[in-house]
């Protein structure tokens, strides 16, 4: 049950929000904010979203944004593909990733810990949402009018590698999730916004397979 | 004092011995080479590097910084960060991050050199000199083991080749192609001694 509340995360959105946490308060009654979570997951079985994905590099002024589109079945699959600026394309089938660079074709057991599939399934598990799960992050909520933020901050010596914390923006009328951002202990971070939500639709399991 | 002198003329000898020993003398500006320095003002690559079994993927970021300094950033399509890596005018190298799993001495000296490469030496190298064969001229840039080489046709209108060469043999080859106002649309490093190879496709933004 935690584990669908935690894919849940992924699987609502609804609006952008920034994911800062000045004017938000910590939230008392985090038990009652699960439970509605869970209960949403009992509803949610697929999700088809766009999403737009900005890559910010502070020190450079830079912005590297990308667009695509998402989909997601219970339990376990998820596909995001790129197509703008680039074509990219990631299946993930409960525990085989499949990815599709250009001509290039790779399929991977992520029970496997290659060294840099390991790095891949980080932002598969963000986006996955299993993430929360992970006892290697400390999770806590915050609330203002409108969205709760969860903060997530590494605990393990891997991920406090790559994040400084990872924030997911809720709504809180619904309760989807607008955008993660992930940051860095650089002051870079990436964010993604999903937009154009359609939820229990049916997708075929084709869409996920791993050929 | 004799070990220093044995030491000194082997340095010579070592340094005299070069891969392109036998190439004719070549007369002309060694600065033209100039004309193929990249211009990266701000320029995004999908980026592939192949390291020995492993396969990276991603985004490169080349962008010159108003110091002129050169910043070159590689995420994987997934926003995940592999390295930062700034070059200096002059020679000068940051590693401003790098990830845990490639924090290596080689690795990082490697990627160095090979970008160094299509970045080009500095202008007026004192030692830099001009040989030719039947077909191409060759800009050569001593370096402490081995050199910097750029291969053009014999006008020098078009560079056909860059090539990192230890004292006895190429060890890199590159190329940079297409260039749009400046910038290569297609750059590629293979190296000949191991899998370390790296390809860059512009991306239009």
């Amino acid at each position: 049950m935690r584990k669908i509340i935690l894919v849940l995360f992924i699987l609502m959105y609804g609006f952008t929000v920034q994911a800062q946490l000045t004017g938000y308060t910590p939230v008392t009654d985090i038990a009652k904010f699960k439970d509605q979570f869970a209960a949403i997951a009992k509803k949610t079985e697929t999700i088809k979203s766009d999403f737009t994905q900005e890559k910010n590099l502070s020190m450079l002024s830079e912005k590297i944004v990308s667009k695509g589109k998402f989909w997601f079945k219970k339990d376990n699959l998820l596909r995001m593909e790129y197509n703008k600026p680039f074509e990219y394309l990631m299946i993930l089938n409960k525990d085989n990733m499949y990815i599709k660079d250009g001509q290039k074709e790779s399929r991977v057991s992520t029970k496997s810990n290659k060294l840099f599939q390991q790095i891949n399934k980080i932002t598969v598990d963000c986006v996955q949402g299993t993430v929360f799960s992970n006892p290697d992050f400390v999770t806590k909520v915050y609330e203002n009018k409108g969205t709760y933020i969860v903060e997530m901050s590494p605990v393990g010596k891997a991920l406090k590698e790559f994040f400084k914390t990872i924030d997911v923006v809720i709504n809180k009328d619904d309760y989807e999730v607008s955008t993660i951002q992930m940051n860095e202990n650089s002051g870079d971070n990436t964010i993604i916004h999903f937009t154009n939500r359609e939820l229990n639709t049916p997708i075929p399991d084709a869409i996920f397979a791993v050929k | 004092m004799r070990y220093l002198l044995l030491s000194s003329c082997l340095f010579i000898l070592t340094g005299c011995s070069s891969v392109y020993k036998n190439l004719q003398p070549a007369t002309g500006d060694i600065n033209s080479i100039e004309k193929f320095r990249p211009d990266f003002k701000s320029a995004l690559y999908k980026a592939e590097i192949d390291v020995i079994t492993h396969h990276l993927s991603g985004l490169l970021l080349i962008k010159t910084l108003p110091d002129s300094s050169i910043r070159m950033v590689f995420s994987n399509e997934m926003g995940i960060k592999f390295f930062d890596f700034e070059f200096r005018p002059g020679g000068g190298f940051k590693v401003f991050y790098i990830v845990k799993q490639m924090n290596k001495k080689p690795v990082i000296k490697t990627l160095k050199k090979d970008f160094e490469l299509i970045l080009l030496p500095d202008k007026n190298e004192q030692a830099a000199y001009l040989r030719k064969d039947d077909h191409s001229l060759y800009y050569i840039f001593p370096k402490q083991k081995g050199s910097f080489c750029y291969i053009t046709n014999l006008d020098g209108t078009e560079m056909t080749t860059m090539e990192i060469s230890s004292p006895h043999k190429p060890i890199v080859n590159a190329i940079m192609k297409n260039y749009i106002n400046g910038i290569p649309d297609t750059i590629g490093i293979s190296h000949k001694n191991f899998t370390f190879n790296i390809g860059l496709k512009r991306i239009e933004r």
